[in-house]
């Protein structure tokens, strides 16, 4: 326990069955303090369903049944908290932009507001540090009362994680955030994510295995529900221990 | 040859909505001419502002304001009560019930729109209108307020399927990002659904007092009818499509009366015009 | 798709609107009959038609209500073949049936007592022809002032398209009158039928009403009616109406155009033989003459 990095998550045993059909089996995972995890694993692997559990949004869906653990700073959160303290220090953005029919600002301020801050100065404060935290200040500080479906898909992505960061959560979870957009805003995106490693714990759910060669400090293979292996991103794409993962990583899967 | 059919459809569809505009004209010149034709003989301000509906007396009079106020206090009185009602009961079936109850709920609502206005007007007539005698202390029951919560049934349906379609129409990933962000269940249904769905929920409200203001046979029998400007809605009330539907049947063509039940109509219509073009003009801000 | 269902209803009901005034005519010389009018008289005139098309299978009588005016209005306009009417055309509505070609003949066909009721609990049992007038035009509003409780008097009328409505109107409001000054209080609730009337009356104790004497059930008190302050006061039946010593009396006719068909002739007779006045009296209304009628068990 010397010099072992602190844990931020833990998941235990977790089970997720869909009626009955079972979804994720048997996972059990850490996740360390300001690192970043990214998930991959071809369709239907469980990720999206993993990243859900993380923040609670799987309550959401019919007939869900979640058993297993999964502690947040050493607490239980389905058995010790209610899901909106969860999903307010776990934030999720989603695989589509999905701004709010709302302003660019009133996106931002959305969550502080839901959580009582309706202090007009402290709200303009926030909602300039979350937009440049995500790199979108300098693009849309001119036009703060503009419809945030009116951005660009990139910027309406950025919009979302500023939205996030405004939550002040402790952990991000990505649900491919960049499958839809060009590569110069999958870059910024990116490069939001590094400038918060400092601050935030991030999981990256991605189909672009580069994508978690790249921001991720240790990546997990999902694969029919099961978590095959979890790495230093350096271990996964160069000696993986297990042969579905490096066929996986080296395109000869599927 | 797919070309022709292809065009003969186009045709076909251009033809219907010429049509459609064509004979909505037609029934507007018909009410014009028709109950312009009273103002012939008699003046347009005591028609408006005359407080004294006497139509078979010598000289008749023709005063439609306690009419007119008789249909303003039951639409109205139909409106705060059905439309938070109606939300409500929307609400609870697009966001809430779980999804057996919601099939069963809905069912219910269109079968409630199913049961003619007759049927819930004579049920109101021999359940609700003894009841609000009783419990106002009243001389009878056929008072605004009876014919405004009979009313208010009637309107529901229409207002739960129409506002719960636009509820249901909201996307999910509102709803997802809402929640992510920490928002109780409460707070996302308040803050991004409903405003989301505000033109349809527009839309659903005016459709409900649509019908209210329209409806006849149910208010005539619960509102006993007595043409008196009303100062409580423990009053009777007369409304103008009551008085349309007693008196219709009675006037000779091209008489005097029958003239002025057709200027009651066109007054109706007006009101019915003012209202679509307050929700066309609501809606297009929302919309911006 | 729903733009486009409402496009076709549109014009359905657009279709309908145009075409509507454009109805089939009755027959004139067919053997069938539309009856029309008079709410008061639309079960005696279906008892009638019942009986008549048992002797004449190959007759057919339609018979519809909607009130006097309905009927009066309907026999102008040319769409029915006879006017059930509680009470008589106006010279002017004789005078538009005549410039359109439709000059109309009156037959008297029975006699309605109007019963005036209350509801049984109310202590008030007689009243002047003045009292009512002044109860039912509004200058009369509390019934201590006709010796009942303290409470305010609630006025039904029947609606403006009712013969019962004109007759009682002209009868009682205006003694006889029709030109006079009187007119219903504004107060006064206009009930769609006799029926909402009788109904309403028993449920408030407030209430004061008139109907067809057939109408009256246990659940309402009829009131004695007389023309002076000291009498007599007369209860409404068949044999106070025919010799005439209760008040509210009236003549229920039928109107037919000049020139109608047969069968028309045909019912008009049996509606006066001694069968179709027996049917009168089975209705509870009063027969033309009392002669030929046994007694009701």
């Amino acid at each position: 326990m010397v010099s072992e990095p602190l844990l931020k998550i833990e998941v235990k045993s977790l089970n997720v069955h869909y009626g009955s059909l079972q979804v994720l089996k048997d996972v059990t995972l850490s996740v360390n303090k300001n690192e970043i995890l990214g998930v991959i694993g071809p369709a239907n692997s469980g990720k999206t369903s993993f990243l859900r559990v993380l923040n609670r949004l799987i309550d959401l869906t019919p007939d869900v049944r979640v058993r297993g653990e999964v502690h947040l700073d050493g607490i239980n959160i389905y058995a010790k908290m209610n899901a909106e303290e969860v999903r307010k220090r776990v934030g999720m953005v989603f695989a589509l932009p999905q701004p709010l029919p709302l302003s660019i600002f009133d996106n931002v301020a959305y969550g502080p507001r839901r959580h009582g801050l309706h202090h007009a100065g402290k709200l303009a404060e926030i909602v300039e540090k979350s937009l440049k935290a995500a790199f979108l200040w300098d693009e849309v500080k001119d036009r703060l009362s503009t419809s945030g479906m009116q951005l660009s898909g990139g910027q309406q992505q950025r919009l979302c994680i500023a939205r996030t960061l405004a939550v002040e959560p402790e952990v991000i979870l990505y649900d491919e955030p960049c499958s839809g957009l060009d590569p110069i805003s999958t870059a910024k995106v990116e490069a939001a994510m590094f400038e918060l490693k400092k601050r935030y714990t991030q999981i990256l759910v991605t189909n672009n295995v580069k994508q978690a060669a790249r921001v991720g400090d240790r990546v997990a293979f999902f694969l029919m529900g099961e978590l095959v292996e979890i790495d230093q991103a350096g271990r996964i794409f160069t000696a993986p221990r297990d042969k579905r993962t490096d066929d996986y990583v080296t395109g000869r899967f599927g | 040859m797919k070309r022709q059919v292809e065009s003969a459809i186009e045709k076909f569809i251009l033809l219907n909505g010429v049509a459609c505009i064509f004979f909505v004209v037609l029934i507007f010149l018909f009410l014009a001419r028709e109950g312009l034709a009273l103002f012939k003989t008699f003046s347009p301000l005591d028609f408006l502002a005359g407080t004294r509906w006497y139509p078979i007396s010598t000289p008749p009079k023709y005063g439609i304001l306690p009419l007119f106020l008789g249909s303003l206090i039951v639409t109205l009185g139909a409106t705060v009560i059905s439309v938070p009602l109606g939300m409500a009961c929307a609400i609870f079936i697009g966001e809430i019930a779980p999804r057996w109850l919601r099939e069963i709920l809905k069912a219910g609502v269109e079968l409630l729109a199913a049961i003619p206005s007759i049927v819930i007007g004579f049920i109101g007539m021999m359940t609700l209108a003894p009841w609000v005698k009783y419990l106002f202390h009243l001389p009878t029951g056929l008072t605004a307020l009876s014919g405004a919560i009979t009313l208010a049934f009637m309107a529901v349906p229409t207002i739960v399927s129409i506002m719960e379609d636009a509820i249901t129409a909201v996307p999910k990933s509102y709803r997802a990002g809402s929640l992510a962000l920490g928002a109780t269940h409460w707070q996302t249904i308040y803050r991004v659904v409903l405003p989301a769905a505000s033109s349809g929920i527009v839309a659903a409200v005016m459709l409900g007092i649509g019908r209210v203001i329209g409806e006849t046979m149910a208010v005539m029998m619960i509102t006993g009818n007595a043409a008196v400007i009303p100062t409580t809605i423990l009053e009777p009330v007369r409304t103008m499509t009551a008085t349309i539907a007693a008196e219709m049947g009675e006037t000779v063509q091209g008489s005097e009366h029958y003239f002025a039940l057709f200027a009651i109509g066109l007054v109706l219509f007006v009101i019915s015009f003012l209202i679509n073009m307050t929700a066309g003009a609501f809606l297009h801000r929302e919309r911006k | 798709m729903k733009s486009r269902s409402l496009v076709f209803g549109s014009i359905i009901v657009s279709f309908f609107l145009i075409f509507a005034g454009c109805g089939a005519q009755p027959g004139q010389e067919s053997s069938s009959i539309q009856i029309k009018g008079s709410d008061t008289m639309v079960n005696l005139g279906q008892s009638w038609a019942e009986e008549f098309m048992n002797l004449h299978p190959d007759a057919s009588i339609a018979v519809t209500g909607g009130g006097s005016g309905t009927g009066i209005a309907s026999i102008i306009n040319g769409t029915c073949d006879i006017a059930q009417c509680s009470r008589a055309m106006k010279p002017e509505e004789l005078e538009a049936a005549k410039s359109k070609g439709r000059a109309v003949r009156e037959v008297e066909v029975a006699i309605d007592a109007l019963a005036v009721i209350v509801h049984p609990s109310n202590p008030v049992s007689q009243l002047t022809l003045e009292q009512l007038s002044g109860i039912f035009t509004g200058t009369i509003t509390h019934w201590k002032e006709v010796g009942g409780e303290d409470r305010p008097i609630l006025v039904l009328s029947r609606e403006r398209n009712s013969g019962t409505h004109v007759y009682f109107l002209e009868h009682v409001l205006r003694h006889g009158n029709d030109k006079g000054p009187e007119e219903y209080s504004p107060k006064a609730l206009m009930m769609p039928s006799s029926q909402a009337i009788v109904e309403e009356v028993s449920q408030s104790a407030a209430a004061i009403g008139y109907v067809g004497m057939g109408y009256v059930s246990a659940r309402e008190k009829k009131i004695a009616v007389g023309t002076a302050a000291e009498g007599p006061f007369v209860l409404p039946s068949v044999d106070t109406a025919l010799d005439k010593t209760y008040p509210i009396a009236r003549a229920l006719l039928m109107y037919v155009p000049e020139n109608h068909s047969a069968v028309v002739d045909t019912f008009l007779n049996f509606v006066l033989s001694d069968q179709g006045q027996e049917i009168v009296q089975q209705m509870d209304f009063v027969p033309l003459y009392q002669a030929p009628l046994r007694k009701k068990a």
